[in-house]
């Protein structure tokens, strides 16, 4: 938890969580009066881990037919929805606000 | 005519769409929103399948393998099923998937 | 000068392209052949899609919520990135690009940008 704490320090940070393989819901922080709750998150988790999976077979993909290494193994993926952007990596992640998130300080911080 | 689907085993609910993701007709057990929902959702899976066939092909340039003809999302209990733009949910443990497929193959002709 | 030439302004920006949503047309610039940049294309406009349907059904479980609809998506790998919004796509180096600077420009220029995807 003391992680997820870490990251919800991030300028404009809605939630922080973390999720197995499969995309399942370890834990997670929601910021106050933020509109997103556990389930939701769980989706979203589902939607990262199925994006990163799908990211994986393209990266493969492209790196046999073109020789361009470099992007194989995936290790992040970030959702640009309409006010709030998700940014995870490896079996983390963190929602941000777009008009506030700094995701560059998103991927070091979960990446460290 | 895709009403006969519900006379196979294990059928529960079958639903025709659009080429643009509307409903078109189902039945079944199912209220109508979620019927809505399904076609919908076979719909947008059909197209996510078919960019995966694609990229698959152009990755292995191996023929037979677009455009996908169908697909089968297989739970722990339950299925969904597609030819064309007709899709099904079916109950695992009472149908046989070779048949819904067939017949699935067969009313998506019409 | 355009956002695909305001992309390739930007350090670590190795290509920028458009691809249609109908997926029969593309366009490009930078270090890419031209079936690259149609493999490419066909990635974008696949995930793109994709990303759209799992956004509609997240949708369901935050209704309103700021991740929804979607703008746009980024993978990062451990030497490039590629990011995409709307129906354009850029490709960037780790270390040099910065994927602030890059999802601002499009951001800049996209967010008004009909979301229909025709």
């Amino acid at each position: 938890m003391q992680e997820l704490s870490s990251l919800m320090t991030l300028s404009g940070a809605i939630a922080a969580f973390q999720f197995t393989d499969q995309g399942e819901l370890v834990s997670h922080q929601i910021a106050p009066g933020a509109e997103m709750d556990e389930i939701a998150l769980d989706m979203l988790s589902h939607v990262c881990v199925a994006n990163i999976s799908l990211a994986s077979m393209q990266a493969r993909g492209w790196e046999g037919l073109t020789g361009m290494n470099g992007f194989y193994p995936i290790e992040g993926f970030t959702l640009i929805g309409m006010d709030w952007t998700a940014v995870v990596n490896g079996h983390r992640g963190v929602v941000l606000r777009n008009d506030k998130g700094d995701i560059e300080a998103a991927y070091a911080a979960l990446a460290g | 005519m895709i009403k006969r689907l519900l006379a196979l085993d294990g059928v529960m609910v079958v639903v025709r769409f659009r080429d643009d993701g509307q409903f078109v007709e189902g039945y079944g057990l199912l209220d109508a929103q979620n019927m809505q929902r399904l076609a919908r959702f076979a719909h947008d899976y059909k197209r996510f399948t078919q960019g995966n066939a694609d990229q698959f092909s152009m990755f292995t340039r191996l023929p037979g393998w677009t455009p996908p003809r169908g697909w089968i999302v297989r739970g722990r209990t339950h299925s969904a099923c597609c030819i064309g733009s007709v899709a099904c949910l079916v109950a695992n443990g009472e149908v046989s998937l070779n048949e819904v497929m067939r017949e699935l193959d067969d009313v998506s002709h019409f | 000068m355009g956002l695909i030439g305001d992309l390739m302004g930007l350090p670590g920006v190795l290509a920028a392209g458009e691809y249609s949503y109908r997926g029969d047309r593309f366009s490009y610039e930078g270090q890419m052949t031209p079936e690259m940049a149609r493999m490419a294309s066909i990635m974008c406009r696949a995930t793109h899609m994709g990303v759209h349907m799992e956004c509609d059904m997240l949708g369901v479980f935050c209704p309103g919520c700021g991740l929804v609809p979607s703008r746009g998506w980024a993978v990062r790998g451990p030497d490039f990135s590629v990011c995409v919004m709307a129906n354009v796509f850029c490709f960037a180096d780790n270390t040099a690009g910065s994927m602030n600077r890059i999802l601002k420009l499009m951001h800049a220029s996209l967010d008004h940008a009909s979301r229909e995807m025709i």
